[in-house]
């Protein structure tokens, strides 16, 4: 997976939000789950929220510098998908530094990955963070055609 | 809600949740898939508490079900899977007429009767 357009097909305009409503960490999954809703082959929200609940039990998705990846694999969705949400004052998430999360992906995927998507999607994802820049240029995100744009220049083919 | 309600959505929702939490515990417990998602920056802390809900969750599900389960859990890595265009996506089989025409039927979860898998359609 190294171009962009590959990357970016999991995402889905419905599945953006440039402002979270949530305070909290149940919150914001809640709210990214009806994002996930929004788009198609979301068979059960409930059995959504409540696997990614679960994995939050198992070790916060927050990977520090302002970033949470919620993610895992769930008979509740038919096609893997990507949220991307941003919070500008934060939300409390666990996060493995104590700070708060204000960049989101959230990331599900069938149990059955025929084309064995989900894992190297979730490594691509949680490399492009990595950067200070990007993590950056995703916070000015406005819109799904600027989160493109991030995403493209980041992966380097801007 | 009664905890052994035989509608079929409440079996397989049931039975949905527990495959969920199976994998979640499957791969929390393969040492090289923890150590991919802890170089990726995740924490990966212990299960006691996703085997503490599983242990909830099997007490909600019918004896029988769960037994239908356990038994093609042992032999295959998803013991619960789609059919796309009369397929069980399992074991990639045509399913007989037979067995689409079971899909509604609102007593028993329905098998491949090829490899046993318990099936739910995409569509």
């Amino acid at each position: 997976m190294t171009d962009s357009s590959q990357f970016l097909k999991y995402f889905d305009p419905r599945l953006f939000s440039a402002e979270l409503r949530a305070k909290t960490k149940d919150g914001a999954l809640k709210e990214m789950v009806e994002l996930v809703a929004k788009g198609d082959g979301v068979r059960d929200k409930a059995l959504l929220f409540e696997m990614l609940s679960r994995r939050e039990q198992l070790g916060s998705t927050g990977i520090g510098n302002g970033v949470a990846i919620p993610h895992g694999r769930s008979l509740a969705v038919v096609d893997t998908k990507v949220v991307f949400a941003r919070s500008t004052k934060g939300i409390p998430f666990e996060s493995i530094d104590d700070q708060p999360a204000h960049l989101f992906f959230l990331i599900v995927a069938p149990p059955q990955d025929k084309r064995n998507e989900y894992l190297p999607l979730l490594g691509k994802i949680a490399e492009l963070v990595q950067e200070k820049s990007a993590r950056d240029a995703l916070m000015a995100v406005e819109d799904w055609s600027g989160l493109r744009s991030v995403v493209s220049e980041a992966l380097g083919e801007k | 809600m009664s905890t052994m309600s035989s509608t079929l959505s409440d079996k397989l929702d049931r039975i949905f949740r527990l495959q969920d939490l199976d994998i979640m515990l499957t791969e929390a417990q393969d040492p090289e898939r923890k150590r991919e998602e802890e170089e990726m920056g995740f924490r990966m802390g212990t299960i006691e508490k996703l085997t503490a809900a599983r242990s909830r969750l099997l007490s909600q599900i019918d004896p029988r079900d769960l037994r239908l389960y356990e038994r093609i859990a042992k032999r295959h890595k998803h013991a619960i899977v789609p059919v796309e265009d009369r397929t069980c996506l399992g074991c990639y089989m045509a399913l007989p007429t037979s067995a689409v025409s079971l899909r509604t039927e609102p007593e028993q979860l329905l098998t491949c009767e090829n490899c046993g898998r318990i099936l739910y359609w995409l569509e």
